[in-house]
């Protein structure tokens, strides 16, 4: 940050203190227009973060350095301004608006510089280029927050896709069912794989249903992913059954010459079930009338 | 007579659980073959169960062992059953391997 000399925080220090009244209401007054009137915060949360906000300041410039953005009155300020904005996003506000608040705080303690008269040009030019490089790292840190909280969001979605993208059911004790739907590609695989091929440890599955009644396209590296898990489900000790393979796909398969001598198929995710009933000796049939 | 690296074990009349030991040395892979043989044509044996439970990955190398192995033990009319293989094993076994295994798998002993 810009150097201040120890006059320069003596003085923003002193001017915060005598115009505290006037800056506190100001800010207080913009944070309600900007999250009050969305609800994003309470009345009571705006004027306890404005003096909270004044008091770390006051802290940071009275403290040993106030250039070192180590300090932990900085880092106090940092965490402040962070936590502020995870607040925000976290009640569906937009950063932009935080931004342009955490601007107008800066504004404000200009237009408070400038009222004091007595300040020498070259204080108060030190003053400002001081604020101006503190107020730049807090806008940083309200951004690396919210892109920290964004990223957070998207793993948590991703996560989620994932969790619901392999569906495996145990239909029956020792047979899970697992419709495939979309594209499979590489990483995609994986994660079915690695979910598919525990949960057959798990389970003690004897048999695996993959229905591909939901995959639209297939070329030659998806179908390679499907031999792939074909032969994973079969090293572990169980049958795989591949069910719902639609007419174009079929055709697809034989032009890409891909073998499926050892995989076995049936037309639809019932068949496919009967199938892996009868291999289990299991005999599902109509009540007697 | 004790085979180097693994442990042979009689279960029931004529299975055996083959149990492999850190310190198999598949470098002499054919000994091992020939030592194992011996013992399963002694007892005549129908079924030999390799248990992979110990291994969470299977390179190249070790599942060449495995399939001259299943080989030589369909020669002497003896079945190879790969058993409790773990995901991680079977999951990169498939990327790479080949063509059917020449060996059976299985989830446990079912004899």
């Amino acid at each position: 940050m810009v150097k201040q000399t120890k006059n320069t925080s003596k003085i923003l220090t002193e001017l915060l203190k005598l115009q505290i009244g006037n800056i506190t209401e100001r800010i207080e007054r913009e944070g309600q227009t900007v999250f009050g009137g969305s609800n994003l915060l309470e009345s009571d949360e705006i004027a306890d973060l404005c003096i909270q906000f004044l008091q770390l300041l006051v802290a940071l410039l009275e403290s040993r350095d106030p250039d070192d953005d180590a300090s932990p009155q900085f880092h106090a300020l940092e965490m402040f301004f962070n936590n502020l904005s995870k607040q925000i996003l976290v009640r569906g506000g937009r950063i932009e608006d935080l931004v342009r608040y955490i601007q107008f705080m800066q504004h404000t303690l200009i237009d408070a510089l400038g009222e004091d008269e007595k300040i020498k040009v070259d204080d108060a030019r030190t003053i400002l280029l001081y604020l101006s490089s503190l107020f730049n790292e807090l806008i940083l840190a309200v951004f690396q927050a919210y892109l920290s909280e964004k990223e957070r969001t998207i793993w948590a979605q991703e996560a989620e896709l994932r969790e619901t993208s392999t569906p495996i059911t145990e239909i029956w004790d020792g047979v899970l069912t697992l419709p495939i739907i979309g594209t499979l590609d590489s990483s995609r695989t994986m994660i079915v794989m690695d979910a598919l091929l525990n949960r057959i440890a798990s389970d003690h599955a004897s048999a695996v249903v993959m229905d591909l009644t939901g995959v639209k396209n297939i070329d030659s590296q998806v179908s390679h992913h499907l031999i792939q898990m074909v032969r994973a489900i079969q090293l572990m000790g169980a049958d795989a059954i591949l069910t719902g393979i639609r007419p174009d796909i079929a055709r697809a398969l034989t032009s890409l010459n891909i073998d499926l001598d050892n995989v076995t198929t049936r037309a639809t995710l019932s068949d496919g079930l009967k199938e892996a009933f009868r291999r289990m000796g299991i005999q599902v049939s109509h009540k007697a009338a | 007579m004790a085979i180097p690296g693994l442990h042979l074990t009689q279960i029931g009349r004529d299975n055996f659980l083959l149990e492999p030991s850190r310190s198999l040395d598949i470098s002499i892979g054919d000994e091992l073959v020939v030592a194992i043989l011996q013992r399963l044509q002694q007892a005549k044996a129908g079924t030999l169960y390799y248990d992979l439970a110990e291994l969470p990955l299977i390179e190249p190398r070790y599942y060449r062992w495995l399939n001259m192995l299943a080989r030589a033990c369909r020669a002497v009319n003896v079945a190879m059953v790969c058993i409790r293989m773990q995901p991680t094993a079977a999951f990169a076994l498939s990327r790479y391997m080949e063509g059917v295994p020449d060996f059976a798998m299985g989830q446990e002993v079912t004899q």
